[in-house]
């Protein structure tokens, strides 16, 4: 039996692999998956381990965003299932029609909408401001004003209310019509049930955008800071992206 | 550290609120032998009062109808939610998986924790039912409405059903939480060499079964809201016009129970294999290290994997081919279904092929292992029998498809639980578990699994529906009285031997043998930490991997296997 020969150098060339899955031989390099130790162990400033972190938060960001996807198409299909036809009445033997056209608050929507997208904006601003900042921290360099991107952040709060405030005055007109979220039409319950689960998961990133706003209070770091906003800022588009996307669908499908 | 004593609040950090991963996951999985205990207690109860309606137990008195469609409920949902969805998935995943990818934390530690308590509020929710007025739900673990929907409906029908739904509501977003966990993991945390065809297989059914959860629970809570709603806020999606309950028009109009089956299944069967894929990784990886064998067809196992992850979220309608659906559907859905059975054949065939000519260690986790082959196939094969639409139409909700879904889900996945119990236990307390009283456990669960479930088959063939408290003045169900006998008894049998895994688990804890850092001798990463394994994992020393995770009787080597970390090239 030929001899083990142990320690090899690593850049050897790669064995063929065997059965036991991914053969033996050198270590991969390795574009942008996977890497290295985890950051909480590392010294925090270091450059490696920052990216790593922000990195990783990236992922967990678009999983978490086709997660909330997945919620919408839920809620979706079973909006067109509901209205394409009326459910079966066993009684009178008939399709039931209880779809009802629900006359939109037009004026307020598309103010909310240019509300939303505007704190898009600001957000992003603010996100790439930090990015900079974090890679000089990171490389040892200490810009003279580090927060300066704080004030964009509070806008967008202000901005991610404001909305939430309209939607609320929506809410009232469509009361003011007389559509409920109990009611018998599809179109008011609908309704209700679309903007108001947007309207909670939009409130998750402004809670999250207070965080990183008060985040020296809470001892976060700079760069936690940083990431925060960063992933909020991601967030905050889907969800820019996600009330379009409802709109058209209450528009049209209305 | 060292010799100062740790303070209350040192040891609430360690232990308590922890965003150690591995304290995490034994939090999940002695939650989830919690949740095992109180569900097949109420098994037993359920038992006892199929075979004994009149009997009188104590402290509970009569089993009423609605008691036994309570416990009915919150059996199936402890089980498949808070068992098999738990402890495969989140249990020994949490545990292991960072260590098995050569990192020492998740991904996201904060969220491991968050995931953990916010299963376990979930999981007293559920419990609280029993104390609502009118008891927990009647409506089973599947909630179709309208039973599930109108209050009126029943004794558990109001709070009790509340609770239900708020439960899942949280073990939903739980679930999705620490799946985002266990994907970014799996992509985010391979420490360097540890490129995705060196996994064991173990991690690539945790992460093909996260990607499940983040899909399959996101539509449950989308269902869970609407359900919620329509009980609480008016709204009609679920419940039909002219509903009458015990004489009493509902005020309902227009709504679809035929929606909820439709977001429920799609949900549901993704759900079945998350709760078997991890099972099956731990299956694979066993088989491997007791037949000192590599993996027959690593990347067909992978492949297979994957299929069975994709074609799962396209056959929800099989449970519901009596639901009036157009029979074309009901043929897509039959074929499908069906040829989802060819990856699950490629890994039964791959298991088998990974058994032959191997040198077997017959310990406790190997039985298991091959136990579960042999449940997996034996509840495999009435699958695409229940899968044609036209057997199925005289076969569902039979005591047939309780025989299938509890071979192949249930005591596969708790076979499998059981072997992962065993095999790692070493790592994760430092201690053998006795391997005669194992194999004691592992001969009469086996015989146990067989007796109580076989026979099932012969009662849905008959014609015994399922979900039923009594059938009283039913003549052909009356004749089948002794084989439902012969079941209880064979589930009081088998629940008895369970007190040998109990036993063994807390006598071993403190008592067993000690292990050292590999007894197994196992070539994956966590097995190069001391047993068990610092808080700190690899600390900052974080292992290089040369090796594929099988490499069993290698020829050339001075050992029989290479750890992952080995740089040796044989020859
Ligand atoms: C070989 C592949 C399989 C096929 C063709 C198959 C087919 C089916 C069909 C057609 C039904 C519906 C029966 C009815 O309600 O009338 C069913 C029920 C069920 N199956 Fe399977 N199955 C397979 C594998 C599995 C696996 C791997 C699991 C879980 C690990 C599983 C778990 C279940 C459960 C839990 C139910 C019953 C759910 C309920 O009504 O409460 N099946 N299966
Ligand atoms: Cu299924």
């Amino acid at each position: 039996m030929p001899p083990v020969v142990e320690h090899v150098e690593l850049d050897k060339k790669p064995q063929k692999p065997r059965l036991g899955g991914g053969g033996p031989g050198k270590i991969p390099h390795r574009w942008g998956f996977g890497g290295g130790d985890d950051g909480d162990y590392g010294h925090h400033e270091d450059f490696v381990s920052r990216r790593d972190r922000l990195r990783r938060y990236r992922v967990a960001m678009v999983i978490t965003i086709v997660s909330v996807t997945a919620l919408f198409v839920g809620v979706t299909t079973v909006y067109f299932l509901r209205g394409t036809h009326g459910p079966w009445d066993p009684v009178e033997k008939t399709y039931l029609e209880n779809w009802q056209p629900v006359i939109l608050p037009y004026r307020i929507l598309i103010i909310n909408t240019v509300v939303l997208l505007l704190s898009s904006i600001t957000l992003e601003l603010g996100r790439r401001g930090l990015l900079k900042k974090s890679e000089f921290v990171s490389m040892g360099i200490r810009p003279p004003k580090l927060q300066t991107e704080f004030p964009w952040i509070a806008i967008t709060a202000l901005l991610g209310f404001a909305f939430l405030a309209g939607q609320i005055i929506v809410w009232h007109s469509l009361r003011a019509q007389g559509l409920y979220l109990a009611s018998q039409n599809p179109n008011s319950f609908f309704f209700y049930l679309l903007t108001g689960l947007h309207a909670i998961h939009l409130s998750g990133g402004l809670l999250a955008l207070l965080i990183s706003l008060f985040g020296s209070w809470l001892k976060l770091r700079f760069d936690s800071q940083q990431i925060a906003v960063d992933v909020t800022g991601w967030y905050w588009h889907f969800m820019g992206v996600l009330w379009l996307y409802i709109f058209v669908l209450l528009r049209f499908a209305m | 550290m060292g010799t100062t004593k740790p303070t209350a609040q040192g040891l609430l950090r360690r232990y308590v609120f922890t965003t150690d991963h591995k304290v995490v996951g034994l939090q999940y999985f002695f939650l989830s032998l919690a949740a095992v205990l109180v569900g097949t207690f109420l098994s037993l109860l359920m038992r006892i009062h199929l075979v004994w309606p009149q009997a009188a137990i104590p402290f509970l008195g009569q089993i009423k109808p609605e008691n036994y469609l309570a416990y009915l409920t919150i059996h199936g949902t402890l089980m498949v939610f808070f068992v098999l969805s738990t402890v495969p998935q989140n249990g020994f995943g949490t545990y292991l998986l960072p260590l098995q990818l050569g990192a020492s934390e998740m991904a996201l530690p904060r969220l491991s924790m968050a995931g953990f308590w916010i299963t376990l509020l979930s999981f007293f929710v559920l419990i609280a039912a029993f104390f609502a007025p009118g008891g927990a739900s009647l409506a089973g673990w599947t909630q179709y409405p309208p039973l599930s929907a109108v209050p009126s409906a029943g004794p558990g029908q109001g709070t009790g059903t509340d609770l239900w739904l708020v439960s899942i509501g949280l073990f939903c977003v739980a679930s999705v939480l620490s799946s985002i966990n266990f994907i970014t993991t799996t992509l985010k945390m391979r420490t360097r060499g540890m490129t995705l065809m060196r996994m064991p297989l173990t991690c690539w059914t945790w992460f093909v079964a996260a990607i499940l959860i983040l899909l399959a629970f996101s539509i449950l809570l989308a269902a869970v809201i609407m359900l919620l709603l329509d009980r609480n806020a008016g709204t009609n999606f679920f419940v039909p016009a002219n509903l009458l309950i015990s004489g009493h028009a509902v005020d309902h109009q227009g709504g679809s129970p035929l929606l909820w089956q439709h977001l429920f299944w799609f949900f549901g069967h993704p759900e079945v294999y998350i709760a078997i894929l991890p099972g099956m990784g731990v299956t694979s990886h066993l088989l491997s290290v007791f037949s000192r064998k590599p993996v027959f067809g690593y990347k067909a196992m992978v492949g297979a994997i994957l299929a069975i992850g994709f074609l799962g979220f396209m056959v929800w309608g099989h449970h519901m081919f009596v639901s009036g659906m157009n029979p074309y559907a009901g043929f897509a859905f039959s074929s499908l279904t069906t040829a989802i059975a060819v990856p699950s054949a490629i890994k039964v065939f791959n298991w088998l092929g990974t058994l032959w000519g191997g040198r077997f260690r017959f310990t406790t986790p190997m039985l298991f292992s091959i136990g579960f082959v042999s449940l997996f196939i034996t509840g495999g094969l009435t699958g695409p029998i229940l899968a044609q639409p036209a057997l199925d139409a005289y076969l569902h909700d039979t005591y047939f498809v309780v025989a299938h879904f509890h071979l192949i889900m249930a005591m596969a996945g708790l076979f499998a639980v059981f072997a992962a119990t065993y095999f790692w236990f070493p790592k994760m307390f430092g201690r053998m578990m006795n391997s005669t009283l194992g194999s004691a456990h592992f001969w009469v669960t086996f015989f146990g699994a067989y007796a109580i479930f076989m026979p099932m088959h012969l009662l849905g063939i008959a014609g015994h529906p399922r979900r039923y408290s009594e059938l009283t003045g039913v003549q052909y169900v009356a004749a089948m009285a002794p084989l439902q006998q012969f079941i209880t008894a064979a589930a009081i049998i088998t629940i008895c031997g369970q007190l040998l895994f109990l036993i063994n688990f807390f006598w071993s804890m403190f008592k067993g043998a000690a292990a050292g850092a590999n007894p197994w001798e196992c070539t994956t990463l966590e097995w190069t930490l001391p047993s068990p394994p610092p808080r700190e994992g690899f600390g900052n020393q974080s292992p290089l991997v040369y090796q594929g995770a099988y490499e069993y009787s290698v020829p050339g080597a001075s050992k029989d296997f290479l750890m992952q970390d080995s740089t040796a090239t044989p020859q």
